[in-house]
């Protein structure tokens, strides 16, 4: 039992991160020479200057039509994707862990700041699930797996929560929370969370064919 | 081309005033040029409904309510499409054909003159007339005229009826080819760009067999492959062979009877040319998406154009081959894989000596008209150009242009402008 | 556990329309031909770009509140632009191709007449994912499984024979130009359409509908042409329609080889520029769609629509207006020249320049509702006719806010569905092409530079 969380908690740390890194890498190159060998055309309508033109305006909060038009979910979106990458990244437990390892240390959150915010992230997932359930559109193209998918989500921020408040089995709760995390980042480059670096592929397409082509605004 | 020797290669400049036409006539239409450079002609209308041709300021002796497509024909001679009575025929220099349709058009001749052809409709029917001799039999419908060197005729026509939006007649396919007004046996759901060979005794042309199968027929008998598609066939010259581009597998392949030929699968590949004298094939060819090039027996020219190439021409000899393109905005020539110095508006129909050594073409950059020779571009400018001639020789030119009011036949000799 | 939805258990709400061929094409299949067709498009004819739109969609529904079928249908999922992939692409994909005729029943339905293709969803979907895409992909297995609906098929039956949309017949489209040129006259002398002029400027073309019902069109543009001074020509040779119905059921062979006639015959006359009619989904099939099958990444040829043409002639003198029209207009953005090439504000521009008072419509520009007409619905014809009004409701609301007396569609699409919608909703609007104001409205001189 000590080898496994051993391995969980060192090793496979490690592993976890280079699958996350060289996962999406992978991915990208897949999907760079797919591109060559079958649409190479799409060189044709890319456009540097109206990708970035189009990434902007869809990063600029409710700068987008659609954005203004949904302000709510967009609003939660927004700060749930903002903390689930400044949540981890800035939290005391992991920089100290960092530190631990390479003696690096940045900047971290007050840690009830951190708590705070772990909340609103988990309450965010709440309200993305309730709205799979409750605005029709959405329930229309809701399958089991887009559950599972914000099931996978919570499941680092909920153990870590349940871990730093100590409230129960602490250690298990670790465990399991080291091992969500490690499954987060495995998953990122191959479920739909490779999102991540599809959107601004798909984006700077968009955005290239409306700005170079179209002569048009895509937002 | 006709004959050029017979054509006066020694007289500098001949001058045609062209401006009093303006106030001779309620209007004048584009100008049409004979092949001598000697005559300089226009539709002309004289009054409300009252039109003829003036020809070096000397009219036809007929009028006609409605007259249309002014052709220049061999021996210094005019032909138009001429209406009197809602009845159409075909004037050559004021005398018309005998055999009258309800309408006429398509004009097109062989290469030496002697035959000319267009499509005819008659009590709403079609078929096509050469030399005043209209087909036996008419069709509901008439597509994709071609006049063979020889002066034979085909066409696609439809030989069955179909009511509106009768898509299952289509299915069964109503269009078959017909050479010399007789109809193949064999119909198509489509057919397209049909080829004569050299003794223009046999055809070849593209067709789709059903609603995703294309292939190439040849007389009667499609070749057994099917293909995504396909774009126009070539006979091999003084031959019953035949290539065609043809898109299998999502490329393009140059086939020869049914087999491939050509090794590399282009993006796109059409416009064939041959020399019938070096039996070199060129076409039009895309490697890479939007980016185009000229392939000479399979190899690809070192030259990326990336709007369009509109043409190509080999001398006779087969030593040049010449291509029309646009690129960057511009138009302008490439001979034999060097591209031309160019930047025009337009470029028209390039002309090539017979041993390739000179290439002339007249260009149009911001509305005046240059003739420009071996990439040399002649500075005089003109208001109007039509396509040169070069001597047999190929030691002179044959200027054909209007400016200030006048039509100039100028020779230039090649020593002086080179 | 939330149970998943599958088409399977949404019930058929309403009786679906659909017509002969769509039947008679359906009982030929059989589930081989199905499978094959479909996996020989998923498999060969589709690539990352495709397979990014599938993997990427996150199941947000955003992309809803884009779509007119959807706002018109009280909100109902299953015309949401996503919920229109999953009823198709994605069932297709789960299945393995393995589906029903019922399937590709409602499948037809779905890509032929509840999507116009006009990609507005794709500007509120924030990955950008085009839906229109995958649409036309359907559609393109709807075409190799022969399964299209009758009245488009037959204009993609006509193009693939005549090169234009309506079998008009070669000596008609002559004789309609010569025709409306003797016409023009009564009203302008020595006005005149040159046919097959080379070297001309501008080659003027329009869709196979105008000589074929609206010769008065062709009438008017010449009209416009001759007044501004304009070096221009026709053809008289096919290649004339830049009109493309092919681009629109998937059959990209047939819309290749009609772009190539349509560009070879403005190589042929050796014209600088192509100036075509008030049309939207034409200029989309020359300028973006027809093109790019043949690999011409970009129009070898300068491609200008009427709007920005009009916007030229009006700004540089060689058009003027006599006297500003008087009734109150309001303007249609049509998607395929606002979306899909910018002209929303020259055509805001032209309006001002030649009407009194212009009343905007909401949304508009780029983010204008569609005429439910564009993308071939239209053209599939009167079985779909009653459900097309159905599905634009918004559109109808939208109008009806403006209270103008005039309603300017630069397109022949929108203006044909556009006058369905205001019959049906009783809008007592009167529908014009721009054309149409202004050659009522223009001076009826010949422009001469020294003026
Ligand atoms: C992969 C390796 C990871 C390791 C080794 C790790 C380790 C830890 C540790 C040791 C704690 C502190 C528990 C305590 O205070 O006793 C913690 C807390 C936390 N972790 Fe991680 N973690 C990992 C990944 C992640 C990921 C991927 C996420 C989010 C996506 C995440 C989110 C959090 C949060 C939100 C907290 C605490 C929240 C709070 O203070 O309420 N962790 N983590
Ligand atoms: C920086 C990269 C990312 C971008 C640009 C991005 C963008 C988006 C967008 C545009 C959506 C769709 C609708 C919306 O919520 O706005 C979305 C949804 C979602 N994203 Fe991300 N995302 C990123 C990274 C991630 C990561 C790393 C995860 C998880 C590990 C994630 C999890 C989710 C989830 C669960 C949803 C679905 C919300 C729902 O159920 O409605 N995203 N993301
Ligand atoms: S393309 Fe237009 S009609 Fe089709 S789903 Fe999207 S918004 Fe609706
Ligand atoms: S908005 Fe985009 S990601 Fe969301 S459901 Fe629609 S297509 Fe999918
Ligand atoms: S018909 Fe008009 S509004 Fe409708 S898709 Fe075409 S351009 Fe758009």
């Amino acid at each position: 039992m000590n080898a496994f969380i051993a391995f969980i908690m060192g090793p496979m740390v490690w592993i976890a991160f280079l699958i996350f890194i060289l996962g999406l890498i992978f991915k990208l190159v897949v999907i760079i020479k797919d591109v060559n060998a079958r649409e190479s055309y799409v060189y044709s309508y890319l456009s540097v200057k109206y990708s970035l033109r189009s990434i902007f305006a869809w990063l600029i909060p409710f700068f987008p039509q659609s954005t203004r038009q949904s302000p709510v979910f967009y609003a939660i979106s927004y700060i749930f994707h903002l903390l689930l990458f400044i949540v981890p990244v800035f939290l005391m437990s992991h920089i100290v862990l960092v530190n631990e390892a390479f003696q690096l240390s940045w900047f971290a959150l007050d840690d009830t700041l951190a708590d705070i915010l772990t909340v609103i992230v988990v309450l965010a997932l709440v309200f993305f699930a309730v709205r799979r359930q409750t605005v029709p559109e959405v329930k229309y193209l809701t399958s089991f797996n887009d559950y599972v998918l914000l099931i996978i989500v919570a499941l680092p921020f909920i153990t870590g929560f349940l871990a730093y408040h100590q409230f129960f089995f602490y250690r298990q709760m670790v465990i399991a929370h080291v091992i969500s995390g490690e499954l987060v980042l495995i998953l990122i480059p191959f479920s739909k969370f490779s999102h991540m670096v599809m959107a601004p592929l798909t984006r700077a397409y968009m955005g290239s064919e409306f700005g170079n082509v179209r002569h048009a605004k895509d937002w | 081309m006709e004959e050029s020797k017979s054509f006066d290669w020694s007289t500098d400049l001949k001058e045609v005033p062209v401006r009093e036409w303006k106030d001779r006539f309620v209007w004048v239409e584009e100008p049409y040029v004979s092949q001598d450079g000697e005559t300089i002609a226009s539709i002309v209308n004289v009054e409300e409904a009252v039109f003829t041709v003036c020809e070096n300021g000397k009219t036809w002796d007929s009028e006609y309510e409605k007259a249309w497509c002014l052709r220049p024909i061999p021996d210094g001679q005019f032909a138009a499409c001429v209406s009197s009575d809602e009845e159409w025929t075909v004037s050559i220099s004021g005398n018309e054909w005998e055999n009258r349709f309800d309408f006429i058009w398509n004009f097109q001749m062989n290469h030496d003159g002697t035959h000319i052809s267009l499509a005819v409709q008659k009590d709403s029917e079609y078929g096509m007339v050469v030399n005043d001799d209209p087909w036996d039999r008419m069709y509901e419908n008439i597509n994709e005229m071609v006049l063979s060197d020889t002066g034979n005729s085909a066409a696609v026509v439809q030989v069955s009826s179909m009511a509106a939006a009768d898509i299952e007649a289509f299915k069964q396919g109503v269009f078959s080819c017909a050479v010399n007004g007789k109809a193949i046996e064999k119909n198509f759901l489509n057919i397209w760009d049909i080829s004569f060979d050299t003794s223009g005794e046999n055809v070849a042309y593209g067709v789709r067999t059903d609603r995703t199968s294309y292939s190439i027929a040849v007389n009667d008998s499609p070749w057994d492959t099917s293909f995504q598609s396909v774009w126009k066939p070539l006979f091999l010259p003084g031959d019953t062979s035949v290539i065609a581009p043809v898109k299998t597998g999502g490329k393009w392949m140059l086939y020869k009877d049914n087999q491939p030929f050509w090794k590399t699968p282009y993006n796109q590949l059409w416009k064939l040319a041959i020399s019938p004298e070096t039996g070199k094939i060129a076409a039009i060819v895309s490697n890479d998406f939007g980016k185009w090039t000229v392939a000479e027996n399979d190899v690809s020219w070192d030259l990326s154009i990336d709007q369009m190439i509109f043409d190509i021409v080999y001398s006779a000899d087969g030593s040049t081959l010449v291509a029309v393109f646009k690129d960057k905005e511009c138009w302008t020539l490439a001979v034999n894989q060097k591209k031309w110095d160019l930047a025009a508006d337009k470029v028209f129909d390039p002309c090539v000596s017979p041993d390739g050594s000179i290439v002339c073409v007249v260009i149009e950059k911001k509305g005046q008209y240059f003739l420009v020779v071996n990439n040399h571009i002649i500075p005089t400018g003109f208001d109007f150009m039509t396509t040169p001639v070069i001597s047999p020789d190929s030691t002179k030119i044959l200027q054909k242009a209007v400016k200030n009011g006048v039509y100039q036949r100028q020779i230039l000799s090649l020593d002086k402008i080179l | 556990m939330p149970k998943e939805t599958t088409t399977e258990d949404v019930p058929i709400v309403k009786q679906k329309n659909t017509d002969e061929a769509v039947e008679a094409g359906l009982a030929r299949l059989t589930p081989e031909r199905i499978k094959t067709t479909i996996n020989q498009v998923l498999e060969n004819e589709t690539g990352p770009k495709f397979k990014a739109y599938v993997e990427t969609c996150m199941h947000c529904g955003l992309c809803a509140e884009a779509c007119l079928y959807f706002l018109s249908n009280d909100r109902d999922p299953s015309y949401s632009p996503a919920g229109k992939v999953k009823q198709t692409i994605w069932e297709m994909l789960e299945k393995k191709g393995d589906v029903s005729t019922d399937f590709l029943r409602r499948a037809v339905h779905i890509a032929h007449t509840e999507c116009n293709v006009c990609k507005r969803c794709s500007m509120y979907c924030p990955f950008g994912i085009d839906i229109a895409y995958l649409m036309l992909m359907v559609r393109r297995i709807c075409h190799k499984l022969e399964i299209t609906p009758l009245y488009i098929q037959d204009t993609v039956n006509s193009h693939s024979a005549t090169m234009n949309q309506m079998w008009v017949k070669e000596d008609e489209w002559i004789d309609t130009l010569q025709w409306q040129e003797e016409d023009a006259r009564e009203e302008f002398e020595n006005l005149r359409i040159p046919l097959d002029k080379v070297g001309a400027d501008i080659m003027y073309s329009v869709i196979a509908p105008e000589p074929k019902f609206q010769a008065g069109l062709i009438y008017q543009a010449a009209t416009i042409m001759h007044a501004a001074g304009i070096d221009w020509t026709m053809p008289s040779s096919p290649g004339w329609d830049n009109s493309n119905m092919a681009m629109f059921t998937g059959d990209n062979e047939i819309s290749g080889r009609i772009a190539r006639a349509f560009y070879e015959t403005a190589a042929r006359l050796k014209v600088k520029r192509i100036v075509m009619g008030e049309c939207g989904h034409a200029f989309r099939s020359i300028y973006d769609v027809g093109n790019r099958w043949v690999g011409w990444a970009m129009p070898p040829f300068e491609v200008v629509h009427a709007i920005e043409f009009y916007h030229q002639l009006l700004t540089s003198g060689r058009i003027t207006i006599a006297d500003k029209y008087k009734k109150t207009v309001t303007l249609h953005d049509p998607c395929n020249v606002s979306r899909g090439r910018g002209l929303h504000d020259m055509a805001r521009e032209v309006t001002n320049m030649v009407c009194d008072s212009f009343i905007e419509m909401t949304p508009n520009r780029e983010h204008n509702y569609c005429c439910g007409a564009g993308g071939g619905v239209i053209n599939c014809g009167p079985p779909y006719k009653g459900e097309r009004m159905i599905n634009n409701r918004v559109k109808a609301e939208q109008l009806k806010a403006t209270g103008a007396e005039v309603l300017i569609a630069p397109c022949h699409n929108c203006h044909s569905g556009l006058e369905d919608i205001v019959h049906h909703y009783d809008l007592n609007m009167e529908v014009k092409f721009l054309g149409d104001i202004i050659f009522e409205t223009m001076e009826k001189k010949i422009f001469n530079p020294g003026d």
